[in-house]
C-alpha cells in the first residue's frame, strides 16, 4: 500500500458507555478476574491483570484466520483504568475476520448511585476518509435495529 | 440489496487511489455530474466512465439521468461490507455490558 492510500486511512472507535449501581471495586474485580472474565466475556487463557501479560481468547474461526485473539495488558490503575491490546483476524479476510490491531481500554469513574464504565474499543482501520463513511450513514447505522432486540433480551 | 460475495468488488473497487478518490469526491459533493467529476480530477471522462462503471457494479454509487447529463450519488449500504467487523464488535460489546451488569447483580449485592 502506498504512503497516500495509508494517509487516507482513518480509524474508528467503538464506545459503550453505561452507569452501574455498583461500586468501583466490584467492577474492576469483574474486569480484571480472569474466573469473572469468563463469566461475562469469554474465558482467557494465560491470563493475569499485570501489565505486560499476554493472554488469548479463542473466537469463531474465519478464513485463515484461526478466530484466536492475541491480547497484551498495556495498563493498570486499580478502580480507574484497564487496557489491552486486542489483535486478531487476517488481511485476507473482509468484514468479520478481518485483519484487527485494536486497543480496548475501560476506564471507571465514581458517579452519584454507582460507577461510570466506559469502554473504547479503537483503532478500526476503515480503508476511506470519515467523510465518506458518515455520508454513508447506512454502515454500522444499520446495527441500530439490532440493538433494540438485544436491548430487549436484558 | 448487495449480496455477500460482492465483498471482493468492493473492495477491489476502492483499491484503485484514483477510484477511491473520485468515491470520496462523490461522497463529499452529495451528488455530481460527470462533466463536474471529470473536471479538475486530472482524467479523461473516459476514464471517469470507466471507474464509475466499476464502483458502480460493486454496487457503491447509483446513477440519476436527466436530460443530457448524468448524476452520480453514493448508494446507500454499499460500504456496509466494509463495516461488517466493526458492527460485529459493536453489537459485541453491548452484549457484553449487559452480560457484565447480569453477574454484578449476581455476585455484588
Amino acid at each position: 500500500m502506498s504512503n497516500a492510500a495509508i494517509e487516507q486511512d482513518t480509524t474508528h472507535d467503538i464506545v459503550v458507555d453505561e452507569v452501574f449501581p455498583h461500586a468501583p471495586e466490584a467492577i474492576w474485580t469483574a474486569l480484571t478476574s480472569g474466573d469473572l472474565i469468563g463469566r461475562w466475556l469469554m474465558p482467557p487463557t494465560g491470563f493475569e491483570p499485570v501489565e505486560g501479560n499476554r493472554f488469548t481468547f479463542k473466537t469463531t474461526p474465519a478464513g485463515p484466520w484461526d478466530g484466536t485473539i492475541h491480547c497484551e495488558v498495556l495498563e493498570v490503575r486499580p478502580q480507574k483504568r484497564f487496557a489491552y491490546a486486542w489483535k486478531g483476524g487476517h488481511e485476507a479476510n473482509v468484514g468479520y475476520g478481518a485483519k484487527l490491531d485494536t486497543i480496548v481500554t475501560w476506564l471507571l469513574s465514581k458517579v452519584d448511585g454507582g460507577t461510570r464504565v466506559r469502554l473504547v474499543h479503537s483503532g478500526f482501520v476503515l480503508p476511506l476518509n470519515e467523510t465518506a463513511f458518515s455520508n454513508m450513514g447506512a454502515g454500522w447505522k444499520k446495527v441500530v435495529p439490532r440493538l433494540g432486540e438485544i436491548a430487549s433480551e436484558i | 440489496m448487495k449480496e455477500a460475495n460482492d465483498l471482493g468488488a468492493v473492495v477491489r473497487a476502492l483499491a484503485d487511489p484514483t477510484r477511491r478518490a473520485m468515491f470520496e469526491r462523490i461522497a463529499d459533493a452529495g451528488e455530481i455530474a460527470v462533466a463536474d467529476l471529470t473536471h479538475g480530477s486530472g482524467v479523461t471522462q473516459g476514464a471517469v466512465s470507466q471507474h464509475l462503471k466499476t464502483l458502480k457494479q460493486a454496487g457503491l454509487v447509483a446513477e440519476r439521468p436527466e436530460g443530457r447529463k448524468v448524476f452520480y450519488r453514493v448508494a446507500p449500504g454499499g460500504l456496509a461490507p466494509l463495516a461488517d467487523w466493526i458492527d460485529h464488535y459493536d453489537v459485541f460489546w453491548r452484549e457484553r455490558f449487559g452480560k457484565l451488569r447480569a453477574l454484578l447483580k449476581e455476585i455484588d449485592t
